[in-house]
C-alpha cells in the first residue's frame, strides 16, 4: 500500500495555487497516495489577516509565480461563495478521480484569469476545462454530505494544530508552505519511495 | 462596484505595482556612481531558529558584494493577537531542523526559546553599528544558540564572544531594539526573519535566493 500524504489546500490561498503543480507531481515521482484536502479559507473561519500580510502575500506570490513560470496577477478573490463552491466541486472531483485537473483549473482561473467561481459561467468553465460534467458539479454544490467532508477537512487541519495552507502531512510530520515541497520530497526519498530510481 | 474593487482591481494593482523596478534600479545605480555601498536591512530574532538560519545563509550570500549587512535584532513582533502564536513557535523547531540541513547544520534544540531569554543579546547588538564585528557576533551567536547548544542561554558566554568581536564590553540599549521594531513595522514586515533591500522585503529564510537575484539586478553583484 502506498504511503499516505495529506495535502491541505485553500482555493483562496495564492501559495496553495503555486504549490499545486508540484504537489500533484509528487504522486508521479514517489510511491505515495496524495490525498487532496480542501479547507475553508482562514478569513471564513473567523481569523483576521492584517493588511500588511495581505499586500506582502500578493507581492511575494507574484515573484514566486515568475520564478516558477506560472501565470499570476489577473485575480478574482474567491472569498465566500466562490471558495465554497470550489470546495464542493473538488470533493466531487475526488470521487471521479479528477481532483488534480479541477484544482489546477480552478487555480488558473482564480489567480490568472480573474474567473469568478461564484457565478455559473465562471465555475462551469473551470469544471469543464477539468473534464467534469457541469450537471454533476452543480448537484455537488447542494449535497450536504460533500459539505460535511469539507468541514471535516477543515477541522482536521485545526486538530493537527495547524493554521495556514498549503500543508502536507506525512507520517504525522507537517510541511507548511509551498517552499517545503522539496523538503518533503527529500524525506520521501530518504524513506525509499522514489519511483524514479 | 466595491466588490469588484476589492476582489479584482485592488489585488491586480498591488501585483502590477510590485513589478515596477525602475526607481529601485535608478537609486542603486546612483549610489554605485557615487561610490556608495548597497544596504540590506535584516530584521531577526535571536530566539528564532529561522532567523539563525537566515543570518548565516544571507551572510554567506553577501560575501563579495559591496553591500552593508545591516543586522537589526528585534524582540517584539508578529501578528497582533495571533491565535496561532504558540503552534507557530513549536512548528519553528521542526522547520528549523530542515533549514539547518540546507546549510549543513544540525539544530541542537528541541524546544522554542521565549523571546525575553535572548532580549539581552538584542539590546547589545541593536546598539552597535553595522560592520564586520557585528556580523561576526550575530552570526556566531545564532550558530551557538541554535546549532551548538541546548538549555539556558548564559549572558557570560556571549559577553566573551562580544569582547572577541568588538574588543570591549557590550552596552545594552533596549531603546535601540524598540527603534528596530518600529522600523521593521514601517517597512512592512510583521514577522522575522525579514530582509529589506532595494525597496522590497522578503521572508529571509525562504527567499534568500530571490534576495541574491534582486541584488544582482540592482547591480550589487559578487565582485571578489
Amino acid at each position: 500500500m502506498a504511503a499516505r500524504v495529506d495535502y491541505f489546500y485553500s482555493f483562496r490561498s495564492p501559495y496553495s495555487y503555486l504549490s499545486a503543480p508540484r504537489a500533484f507531481a509528487l504522486a508521479d515521482d514517489y510511491e505515495i497516495d496524495l490525498r487532496f484536502r480542501g479547507v475553508i479559507p482562514m478569513m471564513m473561519r473567523g481569523q483576521s489577516v492584517p493588511t500588511a500580510k495581505r499586500i506582502h502575500t500578493l507581492r511575494d506570490a507574484k515573484r514566486e509565480a515568475d520564478r516558477l513560470k506560472m501565470p499570476f496577477g489577473h485575480i478574482h478573490d474567491p472569498l465566500g461563495e466562490g471558495a465554497t463552491r470550489c470546495l464542493g466541486v473538488s470533493e466531487h472531483a475526488i470521487d471521479l478521480g479528477r481532483q488534480r485537473e479541477f484544482v489546477l483549473s480552478a487555480g488558473q482561473g482564480i489567480w490568472s484569469e480573474a474567473t469568478d467561481p461564484a457565478t455559473e459561467p465562471g465555475l462551469r468553465l473551470i469544471c469543464e476545462r477539468a473534464g467534469l460534467e457541469w450537471e454533476g458539479c452543480y448537484a455537488a454544490l447542494s449535497d450536504p454530505a460533500i459539505a460535511d467532508r469539507v468541514e471535516a477537512n477543515t477541522q482536521e487541519l485545526l486538530d493537527i494544530g495547524h493554521w495556514g495552507v498549503p500543508v502536507f502531512v506525512y507520517e504525522g510530520e507537517q510541511f507548511w508552505g509551498q517552499d517545503r515541497i522539496d523538503d518533503l520530497a527529500l524525506v520521501l526519498s530518504d524513506t525509499g519511495l522514489d519511483r524514479r530510481l | 462596484m466595491r466588490d469588484w474593487l476589492e476582489r479584482e482591481l485592488g489585488p491586480r494593482l498591488i501585483v502590477a505595482a510590485s513589478t515596477v523596478t525602475l526607481p529601485a534600479l535608478a537609486m542603486a545605480r546612483a549610489r554605485q556612481i557615487l561610490g556608495r555601498s548597497g544596504r540590506l536591512e535584516m530584521y531577526f530574532g535571536f530566539d528564532d531558529p529561522a532567523s539563525a538560519y537566515a543570518v548565516i545563509d544571507l551572510g554567506r550570500r553577501l560575501v563579495g558584494r559591496n553591500v552593508i549587512f545591516d543586522l537589526r535584532p528585534v524582540v517584539q513582533r508578529g501578528i497582533k493577537n495571533d491565535p496561532a502564536l504558540e503552534p507557530k513557535r513549536a512548528y519553528a523547531i521542526t522547520d528549523g531542523r530542515r533549514l539547518g540541513r540546507r546549510i549543513g547544520l544540525t539544530l541542537s534544540r528541541s524546544e522554542a526559546i521565549a523571546p525575553q531569554k535572548t532580549a539581552f543579546l538584542a539590546a547589545w547588538a541593536a546598539a552597535a553599528p553595522p560592520g564586520a564585528p557585528l556580523t561576526r557576533f550575530c552570526t556566531e551567536a545564532c550558530r551557538r544558540i541554535w546549532f551548538e547548544s541546548d538549555g539556558e542561554i548564559e549572558a557570560a558566554q556571549y559577553e566573551t564572544l562580544w569582547r572577541e568581536c568588538f574588543g570591549a564590553s557590550p552596552i545594552p540599549d533596549p531603546e535601540a531594539v524598540r527603534l528596530n521594531e518600529k522600523k521593521m513595522s514601517s517597512r512592512g514586515p510583521y514577522e522575522t526573519p525579514a530582509a529589506w533591500v532595494g525597496g522590497r522585503w522578503f521572508f529571509a529564510q525562504d527567499r534568500s535566493a530571490q534576495v541574491a537575484d534582486w541584488l544582482d539586478e540592482l547591480g550589487w553583484k559578487v565582485e571578489r
